[in-house]
């Protein structure tokens, strides 16, 4: 795989990490479900993964960018296990409503076990950090995926300071902290 | 919070890794990381009911 595929796959990581915290953002305000403390940390993780993809685009290939993300992707999958375990109980209805039969910590924790695996493949392929790019400088189609999950993060930023507010966040959340008359 | 404020620091992180030097990025990277364990550490205080 040469270094103009890997960016590629990158860049497509960058829309998949997109299309997650849009979906999150879907069920947020569409469904009215707020939030809770863990879920807004594995939507954290999700940004983080972010970044390694990121800089692999800006700078070309290089394992320490995928380690940046295999990084964030264990962490992320260690707090979705954790929410997993919470409602492991039978007869536990589990929090929040479902996607295809899954709850959404559930889903989380199969993208980040996805994650690892992917990127263990695509670190497979040596030859991704032999072959220098084509081009320097990012296409229009790279340089959106940034934008766009640049806009989604800082989205959450904006969201999670509604919820929350100036205060820790609550365990069960129902109503928008900064929002309450 | 704390949620709030790493939305932010990784929003920070974003646009240095794209537009700022990659050492900078590096080092916010692992700064945010640290603090999201901290964050999950602090958050996994409460008892887990397993069914096993």
């Amino acid at each position: 795989m040469t270094s103009d595929r890997a960016i590629t796959l990158n860049v497509l990581a960058l829309y998949a990490l997109a299309a997650v915290l849009a979906t999150a953002f879907g069920a947020q305000f569409i469904l009215g479900e707020l939030p809770c403390p863990l879920c807004l940390l594995q939507r954290i993780m999700f940004a983080l993964l972010a970044i390694g993809p990121i800089l692999n685009i800006r700078y070309g290939p290089r394992p320490s960018h995928y380690a940046l993300s295999l990084l964030a992707a264990i962490v992320g999958a260690v707090v979705s296990t954790r929410q997993v375990l919470l409602h492991i109980m039978p007869g536990d209805a589990g929090y929040g409503s479902t996607l295809f039969g899954y709850h959404f910590y559930t889903l989380a924790l199969l993208a980040f076990i996805a994650a690892i695996a992917l990127i263990a493949l695509v670190l497979l392929f040596d030859w991704q950090f032999v072959t220098p790019p084509a081009s320097a400088k990012a296409g229009a189609f790279a340089t959106i995926a940034v934008g766009l999950i640049i806009t989604l993060t800082a989205g959450n930023f904006a969201s999670a300071l509604l919820e929350c507010g100036f205060k820790a966040c609550a365990d069960d959340p129902i109503a928008y902290e900064l929002m309450k008359r | 919070m704390e949620f709030t404020a790493l939305f932010l620091a990784i929003t920070i992180t974003m646009l240095v890794a794209w537009r700022g030097p990659r050492p900078l990025a590096l080092s916010l990277f692992a700064v945010v990381l640290i603090a999201c364990v901290a964050t999950f550490m602090h958050h996994a205080t409460d008892t887990l009911k397993l069914s096993f």
